[in-house]
């Protein structure tokens, strides 16, 4: 109560009234939207055409009107899934909707173009109500608990984004469509969208007016939800389902634009909006004026040539930040703590035989990809001759996917220690996408920049977001959730400036469209040895600082207590865990998600100690990634698919599986 | 493992004969004179070593290629590397070719391919630059590397005459500025600049380009359809393939169709063309864009 009574004084004793904060901001949008009537306004009548007229009726006034409608939309879809799923985190993005809608419509383009033709809409909706119905059910035995059904929904997302951006790579004119797919425009020729969303924002309100009573109720928990005589259920699922039409409807009309639905319920509740009441109407005002004033700036930042920012990625460069600034404020306290009622996790019964053993899967399957591969007359085991001609080429690529795979696992386990979070990882907190943001900054300044430097500031940008996440993790004595939405936040900042420098579709574009997807495919016997080599000169000091490990989940007290350096220990190892990273990501993206699965399904095979821990998630990682580099080039030989996507196909589904399963977890 | 004997002879390389064993779906190298195998790796490449009578054993994204690049016709036994940006090193180094041929674009490959075959790199397009001298200085280094110089001078002048020629059947469509475009969606495009192939032929061709403005690498990052409202006289040339949605809502969208040059018939859907080509692209699209832009002239 004294925390609540605390958080409380913090908001109300903010500088500013919120109301009077989002005034401001809905008057400079208004401004924004004003100027640029103004520009466009038809100055002599007569002047040539009516076109200024056409183009203030049809493209100025449609596409402000879109952004206020496809925000509230956002909003109101948000607020609906965080209340039925009792989760502060959910949210079209973060369930896998919009990524699952993106995939069905961009299948449907490549397979059934009529679909596409006739029905945009209903392709997205079935995209998008399929994902959230995999998650759901991925994490129905764990009684849908919030994070693990916004991990669920990140796998499902992710995946779902690769398999997109597989289809259009293997399949089109893939950078165009790239560049579109990559951030949501607003760009307006006519009221069509404007209709059909307004259409969506009626229907979806007189619903959610309609449901009050349910949604109030299904707010709570669950057996007061029961004795209230809720068809539970039913209702919640019709909840889903009328958010998920509504978001889709927004990514059928404009594309993907994150974070809005995520931001806006949060930002309503801080700006002091108490009852359910009170929410459904400020969600979807909120979500109307941070796109409407996003699209303002994104279109000020527009030049002749196209618009520089898509303003699908400019909410995110700026809900982003002011996300994280509020974080600290943000009460969480509707939701158990996930960490409570967790057991003490299983131990190994035999710990070295099973590192032995893993060590021997390993070996297996490096031999496996190193013999066994497609040539132009199908399946062949090399031998003799022919295997040292090709081991040339196979090889390094193992050996690079390897210590890729392991350097990840070991950044894994250092950042899920240090936070004491098991579901932190260079993934999940935007490491990796981190790194994409260094290397942009590096390559805006010189396209040419050499690989050196490209890697200094592939380094710098995961180092600056490790840092930037621990702080504010501790400033706020993060739980879980906390941190994760953090990480959330911080994730789509940075891959939203990847995003903006990539639609400039110049020169450092391909180069950061290749980093992204990943790929072993440039890589030398040099490039391996070297990996090797940072691999073990960076790993092998963790082994011996093994204690730290051991020590600090158990808090900064603790540790002190203990006799430990704790500041700079944590650099230590967070520096550490950033060159791990940044050198990963050069090899095999940033999104492969290995760093987030290989140290937990070490922990769950039983390994709770440091050393252990290290030893067997950098031998899972290394698998796991020898595995999926080696499916990358066999699954649409001799077409080589993004690394990344076979390695969170892989590793994901069993993940998830285990969470489903209830397997005990432990900080 | 089948050696072919006659590979033996020709390719002393132990490593390169036994690739050859591999690749069962070679054409049996014909003895002494035997003209050097090559690999394309750049699309604009492939068309004009074929345009050349070259057929080369190895080329990128060949399903891909005749669908958007349609011509020349790529014969079945070229065999497909997969994708340009990741070709498959293995693949090639099997087919073991004896020169592979890439685009300034592709230079971050050179270590790689360095270690199958000679690599030669022409550069068509960079920024800023009118691509059209490029290509023909591609085409003829490519004959000169390739023992082919007396057809590749014959198919550049060819060329150049067939601009020529079809620049005088245009004579009286000239006047109004043209928007080469491609269409992301039914709302998004990117305009083809002076840096272009298209905006050079364009050029060329005596028409004026309608985009003045900047582009990155020949094409403007996607613009809204509206842009197409600040030239109101110009006719809009679109490339193919056009996306799946368009068909249905382009006809439906307001702006579109208060264009003049949608109003007034000036509008006409060329077929695919290779948006980084080389000559045989640049032909194409003279001869597409011609047809269209004449037609409009008489209706």
């Amino acid at each position: 109560m004294a925390d609540r009574a605390m958080t409380e004084r913090a908001v109300t004793g903010h500088a500013l009234p919120p109301i009077v904060l989002w005034g401001l901001s809905a008057g400079v949008a208004a401004l924004l939207f004003t100027w640029r009537v103004g520009m466009q306004w038809p100055t002599a009548p007569g002047d040539g055409v009516d076109l200024d007229r056409i183009i203030l009726f049809y493209s100025t006034l449609p596409r402000a009107a879109v952004a206020v409608l496809a925000g509230a939309v956002l909003g109101l879809s948000g607020l609906l899934l965080q209340r039925v799923l009792r989760n502060p985190l959910a949210e079209p993005s973060t369930l896998g909707i919009s990524a699952g809608a993106q995939l069905a419509m961009t299948a449907a383009s490549v397979y059934a173009p009529f679909l596409m033709e006739r029905s945009q809409g209903p392709v997205a909706f079935a995209g998008g109500i399929a994902a959230v119905l995999l998650v759901l059910s991925l994490t129905w035995r764990r009684g849908l608990e919030p994070v693990s059904v916004v991990l669920a929904g990140m796998m499902v997302a992710l995946t779902a984004s690769s398999i997109s951006a597989a289809l259009i790579l293997a399949n089109g004119d893939y950078l165009f469509s790239l560049f579109i797919w990559g951030g949501g425009s607003l760009v307006q020729q006519d009221w069509g969208p404007a209709i059909a969303l307004a259409v969506r924002l009626a229907v979806g309100a007189v619903a959610a007016l309609l449901l009050l009573r349910p949604l109030t109720i299904l707010g709570l928990d669950d057996a007061s939800a029961r004795s209230l005589g809720i068809a539970r259920h039913s209702s919640r699922f019709l909840v889903i389902a009328l958010a998920v039409w509504m978001a889709t409807g927004v990514v059928a009309e404009v594309g993907v634009i994150g974070f809005v639905g995520l931001a806006a319920p949060a930002l309503a509740t801080l700006s002091g909006a108490r009852t359910l009441r009170q929410r459904l109407l400020a969600a979807p005002l909120i979500g109307a004026i941070l796109l409407w004033l996003t699209d303002g700036l994104a279109q000020l930042a527009a030049g002749t040539g196209g618009e520089r920012i898509p303003t699908g990625a400019g909410t995110a460069l700026l809900g982003g930040p002011v996300l994280l600034w509020l974080l600290p404020r943000l009460r969480m306290l509707e939701w158990p703590n996930l960490g409570t009622n967790s057991p003490s996790p299983r131990k190994a019964a035999r710990p070295r035989l099973i590192i032995l053993l893993l060590f021997l899967a390993v070996l297996f399957a490096a031999g496996v990809a190193l013999l066994l591969g497609r040539g132009p007359t199908g399946w062949s085991v090399a031998g003799g001759d022919m295997l040292l001609d090709l081991a040339a080429w196979r090889a390094p690529r193992i050996g690079v996917a390897a210590a890729a795979g392991a350097m990840l696992a070991v950044a894994g386990v250092v950042i899920q220690r240090i936070t004491g979070n098991p579901l932190a990882s260079p993934e999940v907190l935007g490491v990796g996408t981190g790194a994409g943001a260094g290397l942009t900054a590096v390559l805006t300044l010189s396209a040419a920049a050499a690989p050196v430097w490209q890697f200094a500031g592939s380094v710098l940008g995961s180092l600056a977001v490790l840092i930037a996440m621990l702080a504010i993790g501790a400033r706020a004595k993060f739980g879980a959730e906390r941190l994760l939405l953090a990480g959330v936040a911080m994730s789509a900042l940075c891959s939203a400036v990847t995003t903006a420098a990539i639609a400039m579709g110049n020169a450092q574009s391909y180069v950061l469209l290749r980093w992204l997807s990943g790929s072993t495919s440039q890589a030398t016997g040099v490039d391996a040895w070297l990996m090797i080599a940072c691999l073990v000169l960076l790993t092998l000091p963790l082994f011996l600082a093994a204690r730290w490990l051991d020590i600090l989940p158990l808090g900064e007290n603790t540790a002190r207590g203990l006799g430990l350096p704790v500041a700079k220990g944590r650099l230590t190892l967070i520096v550490l865990a950033a060159i791990l990273t940044a050198l990963a990501a050069m090899f095999v993206g940033p999104l492969s998600f290995v760093g987030l699965i290989a140290p937990h399904l070490a922990r769950l095979v039983g390994f709770a100690r440091a050393r252990a821990h290290l030893a067997s998630a950098v031998l899972i990682g290394a698998l796991l990634m020898i595995v999926s580099d080696w499916l990358s080039r066999m699954a649409a030989f001799p077409y080589e698919l993004p690394v990344g996507l076979f390695a969170s196909l892989l590793g994901g589904p069993y993940l998830v599986h285990l969470l489903a399963k209830g397997v005990p977890r432990h900080g | 493992m089948i050696f072919l004997p006659r590979a033996m002879v020709h390719l002393p390389n132990r490593r390169q004969a036994l690739a050859l064993g591999l690749a069962a779906a070679l054409p049996p190298i014909v003895a002494r004179a035997a003209p050097l195998r090559v690999a394309a790796i750049d699309w604009g490449m492939l068309e004009t070593l074929l345009a050349l009578g070259i057929e080369p054993v190895a080329a990128t994204e060949l399903i891909q290629f005749r669908k958007i690049a349609v011509e020349p016709i790529v014969p079945r036994s070229v065999t497909d590397l997969g994708l340009r940006g990741t070709p498959n090193y293995e693949l090639l180094r099997t087919v073991a070719p004896d020169l592979i041929v890439i685009s300034n674009f592709y230079e971050y490959q050179r270590p790689m391919l360095e270690r199958i075959a000679p690599v030669l790199a022409q550069a068509v397009y960079a920024p800023g630059v009118p691509p059209y001298p490029l290509a023909e200085a591609a085409a003829l280094a490519l004959g000169e590397r390739l023992a082919r110089l007396a057809e590749a001078k014959r198919y550049v002048d060819e060329t150049s005459v067939e601009i020529t020629r079809l620049r005088a059947a245009l004579t009286a469509a000239s006047g109004r500025p043209v928007f080469v475009i491609s269409l992301g969606d039914s709302r998004h495009f990117r305009a083809f600049g002076r840096d272009s192939m298209f905006g050079d032929v364009l050029q060329r061709l005596g028409m004026k380009n309608a985009w003045i403005d900047e582009t990155d690498y020949s094409a403007a990052a996607p613009v809204g359809l509206e842009a197409l409202a600040r030239v109101p006289d110009a006719s809009i040339l679109v490339v193919s393939p056009l996306p799946a949605d368009v068909g249905r809502s382009l006809p439906a969208n307001a702006l579109w169709n208060a264009l003049p040059a949608v109003r007034e018939g000036r509008v006409a859907v060329l077929e695919p063309i290779n948006h980084f080509g080389g000559l045989p692209s640049a032909r194409r699209f003279a001869r597409l864009a011609t047809v269209a832009l004449a037609g409009q002239a008489h209706g």
